[in-house]
């Protein structure tokens, strides 16, 4: 993986300056100029939005590169949990796993008994921690760039707690290099992913100086190879050791159905996060205790890098839970050991990132704000997107700031064109 | 406490009309200025605390009176809201504002309102509260919150 790009690219050669990435992105990130979509990147989640709604296959998510595996002298993949609801609901993890190994992999990791440890740190954290309520999940890190961009505010909610994946890759590797007797940076560990904000959170951790995951591939680029892997794996009885609470993580609920605390919530999909965090900025949600949020709609079995339909994976998901039986993986004492030493802990400071403001200072904005309203009184709040802003606000924005113009507007120019100053197409007069 | 920021010019003026009983645009105006205030690059810990006071003012007017008006204005050293209402008035002032007094009926209780923590919650998140009641006839609120030099100079 390039360290300086991003786990979002557009092709420019692909792409056709149709504004759907645009209007479909949360954070109003995209704009197309000159004919070409493009991304600021201080505004992306790296959400994936525009990965999915893109018909030309312009817009992409990066993953490594498989050369990438030989850089190192022992590879792990350590799988999303949402991949193994990926092949039906006969397929095992332990045949999932046995595939990775078969299509390169030097060995395999499971991440659900981590999840299950954090869900009891989580709630052992909840129960002596003094709010502010409710406490956030950091598992989707598309939800964590949100926060930093959009609700700066909401950063001290956040459950200071490392995600699983993260705290798992890095037990592997110390466990793995004292096996091993290989150096730590020896040993590669790639994260079989579903989305991109994971893949960005890799490449730019938020709590972490380095993240503890060396790369990542996506679930829809290894489903071909690995399909034809479990073809040839047999059916073993005793199946690698999954928590199958821990399992449930793929899907929105999972990780509140296994804990203690009930005064909990999932939130699914952006447009349910963006009302929920609006409310919790002005304390409606007080009461409640802690908050499971996804930019997908589904949680990870909808993430934009699967192939499986997010229905069927839950499916899936819930079957195979059932046949691996109660299996609980995590002894509580050993939590507490671990919560006593940190290893839970966030390494370092979540930082906010907040969106462009208009101005310097405060005289300086509002100046700016009154002059974006003047200039959206221009534009005819069509949002219609074909400037290339998402919408006449946005364009309202550029214009103030000075990238772009009134006349970039097709509407103000086609006014300009007729007798009469009007369109035809207005809206109905005020 | 005197609510009135002295010698100060306003450099931003919205209002908000707000109706008894209209609880589906409950919380519509605190909203509102929340975005003004994000857009304005103010620090959210002064938009949190002004938001809850805005909210809990609001709610207020829906429950308790005929009708108000939120004003909202920005001033070079303070954000202020002044809301005044027509409607029943406030016999007790002191009583009103004492933690877990409330007059809501079941109903309002049910909406998970009525803990008696309205006025409370505002004076205890602003630096200026000030409240001036005729019953009968309505109620004016005045609430402040100064802006740090840093803020003004544009660091959040």
């Amino acid at each position: 993986m390039n360290e300086h790009g991003h786990s979002v690219e557009i092709d420019p050669d692909k792409c056709i300056g149709c504004v759907a990435c645009c209007q479909a992105c949360p954070t109003k990130a995209i704009r197309v100029l000159g004919g070409v979509a493009v991304v600021k990147p201080e505004l992306c989640t790296y959400c994936g939005n525009c990965v999915r709604v893109c018909r030309y296959d312009a817009a992409t998510a990066k993953t490594s590169n498989p050369a990438d595996l030989k850089m190192f002298k022992h590879t792990v993949a350590l799988p999303a949990l949402t991949l193994y609801g990926q092949f039906g609901r006969d397929v095992m993890p332990s045949q999932v796993m046995d595939a990775l190994r078969k299509i390169g992999f030097d060995s395999t990791y499971d991440v659900s008994w981590m999840c299950e440890m954090v869900t009891a740190a989580t709630d052992a954290y909840l129960s002596e921690c003094n709010g502010p309520w409710p406490k956030i999940s950091v598992t989707c890190p598309a939800i964590v760039r949100l926060i930093q961009i959009r609700y700066p505010e909401l950063i001290a909610h956040m459950v200071p707690i490392e995600t699983a994946r993260e705290l798992a890759a890095k037990i592997l590797r110390r466990k793995l290099s004292s096996e091993l007797r290989l150096d730590p940076s020896e040993i590669g560990i790639f994260f079989i992913t579903p989305c991109s904000a994971i893949m960005n959170s890799i490449l730019r951790p938020v709590a972490l100086d380095q993240s503890y995951i060396d790369g990542a591939f996506s679930i829809a680029e290894i489903y071909g190879p690995l399909l034809d892997a479990i073809k040839t794996t047999e059916k073993v009885d005793h199946d690698v050791p999954i928590s199958p609470s821990g399992l449930f993580w793929a899907m929105a609920g999972g990780e509140i159905a296994g804990m203690r605390n009930t005064n909990t919530m999932a939130v699914r999909g952006i447009q349910d996060v963006e009302f929920v965090f609006d409310r919790i900025e002005s304390g409606t949600f007080a009461t409640v205790d802690f908050i499971e949020a996804y930019i997908c709609p589904d949680g990870c079995v909808s993430g934009q890098l699967v192939i499986e339909g997010r229905y069927a994976a839950q499916r899936n998901i819930q079957q195979i839970a059932r046949k691996l039986g109660d299996q609980g993986q995590v002894k509580e004492e050993k939590v507490r050991t671990l919560l006593r030493e940190h290893f839970f802990d966030l390494e370092e400071e979540v930082k906010a990132r907040p969106a462009r403001a208009l101005g310097r200072d405060l005289k300086q904005r509002i100046a700016m704000k009154k002059e974006k309203a003047g200039v959206l009184e221009q534009l005819p709040k069509k949002d219609c997107a074909a400037c290339g802003a998402p919408d006449c606000e946005t364009l309202a924005e550029d214009i103030v700031l000075g990238e772009r113009m009134v006349e970039d507007c097709l509407f103000v120019r086609i006014a300009s064109l007729t007798g009469d100053g009007t369109t035809g197409m207005e809206g109905k007069d005020e | 406490m005197k609510a009135e920021v002295k010698g100060s010019e306003i450099l931003y003026v919205e209002r908000f009309r707000i109706l008894h009983g209209d609880y589906e645009h409950g919380g519509d105006a605190a909203a509102a200025i929340k975005a003004v205030l994000k857009e304005l690059g103010i620090h959210p810990d002064l938009i949190r605390r002004l938001s809850i006071a805005n909210f809990e003012a609001e709610m207020n007017v829906i429950m308790y009176a005929e009708e108000g008006e939120m004003e909202f204005q920005v001033l070079a050293d303070a954000v202020r809201v002044v809301l005044t209402d027509r409607g029943q008035g406030i016999p007790d002032i002191e009583l009103a504002m004492t933690p877990g007094y409330s007059t809501a009926t079941p109903a309002m209780r049910e909406r998970g309102f009525g803990a008696g923590l309205g006025l409370p919650n505002i004076k205890k998140n602003v630096d200026l509260f000030e409240i001036e009641s005729t019953v009968g006839v309505g109620t004016t609120l005045r609430y402040s919150i100064f802006l740090s030099e840093r803020q003004r100079a544009g660091e959040a």
